[in-house]
């Protein structure tokens, strides 16, 4: 289980930084007060546009960044006073976050096993379990920097399930993968639902969240707008479809601003 | 620390796994190193065999009877393609030789005066005119300088030693008293001199060239690829984290500074022996020891600090930047050492790092090494490397720097 408890974490802004985004503050609150739970076997959902905070409150969880204000607990442990152990219940997967493209698939997913203090067996054990469930055996002996971006990415999450986390938390888990690659990763993520995993996804793409997620909370401005089931999200917003939801909700935050573009985003933001 | 020693063996694996870096850390070094001094002794000994084997070109005028037959006997003009000009050779002529000389045609002109057998003669009281003969060289000219030197140690000194003789007779007269020369030397000293102007400027700059070359990737590489991150997510603490990077990076330097120092040693060895002749350096068991023990701590101290530098940087085009300016401040030192041969600095000067360590180098293959001078170069790196691995730690730490945050 994850207990976020009214995260804030504020970034200072250089001057340069204050001159590209336009502002006389010197600080940026990415994430502001934000507060939810996610139980286990259950897919929370984390929607927002670029820029919302969805990152840096994920990071937080993942013990990367330390909240200015709040606290978040994983698996009963405190991410700030106890960092390893959260560490050590949990995997995150983000496009930012890569492994080294030098090793193999096997390397990298036994170096991995032996951080998280696994044994040999237990380590081989398991990649037969998830190597077999992903098809990486035909390729794991293969440099990560010579395969596709679907054996990448498949790679990638096969070595961050190799000590079987309780929390799974995956930022865009399916951002540029082919239909039947997405398709494998999806249905990981049900099985590790039916495991009884606690997993956060956040994601772009809402027809996915709208079959993955048991909740969903929105994000805007570093700020936890609206949270609930899908059908609880639409009934709130008197919408059509959870897209239309989402566009309500950012054109009520955004109302001087530029209307959401399904190409750039909201607000053009990158 | 077992977690430490799990970093290190992923930091060792990075090289040994990947053919490429095996070759350029280990093999291109002893291939380059061999190639440049082989090439500059071939280079050298070809050039020195080229004077000495080259015929100068030699013009002589107004010379007396004696200079053909003292060129006969003493073999000079065995040497020398010698052209003797009579007083009647005119300016013009006289001028194109000399032109030759400046181009490198001709190589000497030798003048005696017009009647310089005439004014030796009558030569009776001091104050008397004295003859001369000019030589006519081009000094910027090797064949020529060559010649000036053949001529004036078989010619020259052998005519004067020859009308001493007639003016005076007995030559021992002359003779007041002799010189005895008796070098009292240590050999290792006289031996190692070529070997500690170079070795101490080529090893600080060798290790710190090894040390970037692994770091910067290893550092602002793997943030840049964000591999990094994916490190810090597993539960490895930070600080073994970062003691698994600099242990894993110092051996490797470390090697690599080895295949490089030894490389070194050895091709210079043989590149001094091969242009003086002299007798290469040995060293004892003991100042083994202490050279290995300079190096891995001085490598130590040059990774610690690239790793510091580089982390701060957000990618290894932005670290290489940061840190070319400390490869500059190691050169100078290390040049500073070189051209500060044979002055001995005091032995608080070996707590500076790098500094401290060349001079220590130094005096090893001069073997001149004190032991407090010996500790005074380890302590002061090492403590300049904890500051360092301190740092690096620290960064680990801060989520400014190795996410921007």
């Amino acid at each position: 289980m994850i207990q976020v408890n009214n995260l804030t974490k504020v970034y200072k802004l250089s001057k340069r930084k204050m001159q590209q985004m336009k502002t006389t503050e010197n600080i940026k609150k990415a994430a502001n007060d934000i507060s939810f739970e996610a139980k286990d076997g259950q897919i929370y959902g984390l929607l927002g546009p670029n820029g919302a905070g969805k990152t840096t409150t994920l990071r937080c969880i993942a013990t990367l960044l330390t909240p200015s204000a709040g606290t978040v607990t994983v698996c009963g442990h405190d991410t700030v006073k106890e960092g390893e152990a959260v560490r050590q219940e949990l995997c995150f997967l983000t496009n930012e976050i890569k492994l080294d493209p030098f090793f193999t698939p096997k390397y990298l997913f036994e170096f991995f096993g032996h951080a998280h203090g696994m044994s040999d067996e237990e380590i081989e054990a398991r990649r037969k379990e998830l190597f077999g469930y992903f098809g990486i055996s035909e390729f794991e002996n293969k440099k990560m920097q010579e395969l596709s971006t679907g054996m990448k990415q498949k790679a990638a999450i096969a070595v961050s399930l190799v000590h079987n986390p309780q929390v799974i938390i995956f930022d865009e888990p399916t951002s540029g993968l082919d239909v039947v690659t997405a398709r494998s990763v999806t249905d990981m993520l049900k099985k590790l639902k039916e495991e009884g995993k606690t997993i956060i996804i956040s994601t772009h793409i809402m027809s996915e969240a709208e079959k993955l997620c048991d909740c969903i909370g929105v994000i805007i401005d570093g700020k936890k707008v609206i949270e609930g089931t899908l059908q609880e999200i639409i009934d709130k917003t008197q919408a059509e479809d959870l897209e239309d939801a989402f566009f309500k909700l950012y054109s009520e935050h955004h109302k001087e601003e530029e209307p959401f573009n399904p190409k750039s985003g909201f607000g053009g933001r990158k | 620390m077992k977690n430490s020693m799990l970093i290190v063996k992923k930091e060792l694996a990075r090289v040994f796994k990947d053919k490429q870096m095996i070759i350029s850390l280990f093999v291109l070094p002893v291939i380059i190193m061999f190639g440049i001094y082989g090439l500059m002794g071939s280079l050298t000994k070809s050039i020195t065999k080229d004077i000495e084997e080259h015929e100068s070109v030699v013009y002589i005028q107004n010379a007396p009877a004696e200079i053909k037959d003292l060129a006969a006997a003493t073999g000079y003009n065995q040497t020398a393609h010698i052209s003797y000009l009579n007083d009647n050779t005119s300016e013009s002529e006289m001028l194109e030789i000399k032109d030759g000389i400046l181009a490198g045609t001709n190589d000497l002109l030798v003048v005696f005066d017009k009647d310089f057998k005439e004014t030796f003669s009558a030569y009776t009281n001091a104050g008397d005119e004295i003859p001369e003969m000019t030589l006519f060289y081009n000094s910027a000219e090797s064949y020529s300088s060559q010649a000036k030197d053949v001529f004036n140690a078989m010619m020259a000194q052998n005519y004067r030693t020859m009308l001493q003789a007639q003016r005076f007779g007995n030559l021992d007269l002359l003779t007041v008293f002799s010189i005895n020369e008796e070098k009292i030397v240590n050999e290792a000293k006289e031996n190692g001199q070529f070997l500690s102007m170079m070795l101490p400027y080529l090893i600080v700059m060798l290790l710190f060239a090894s040390a970037m070359s692994i770091c910067v990737d290893a550092i602002a590489g793997e943030k840049e690829r964000g591999t990094l991150s994916s490190l810090l997510l597993s539960p490895i603490k930070r600080s073994e984290l970062a003691f698994g990077k600099l242990f894993g990076l110092a051996i490797l330097s470390s090697m690599s500074a080895i295949v490089y120092a030894v490389s070194s040693i050895f091709s210079m060895g043989s590149f001094a022996s091969s242009i003086d002749g002299g007798e290469g350096v040995t060293f004892s068991f003991v100042q083994i020891l202490e050279l290995a023990a300079i190096m891995v701590v001085l490598v130590y101290m040059f990774v610690a600090i690239v790793c510091a530098v580089s982390i701060l940087a957000k990618d290894t085009k932005q670290a290489s930047s940061y840190v070319s300016p400390l490869y500059i401040v190691v050169i100078v030192l290390g040049l500073v050492t070189m051209l500060s041969m044979g002055k001995s600095p005091s032995d608080i000067m070996y707590l500076i790092p790098v500094y401290g360590s060349a001079m220590a180098i130094q005096g090893i293959t001069i073997q001149t090494l004190t032991g407090i001078q010996f500790l005074f170069t380890i302590l002061g790196s090492l403590v300049f490397a904890a500051l360092a691995t301190y740092g690096v730690k620290k960064a680990f730490d801060s989520e400014k720097i190795m996410f921007n945050a």
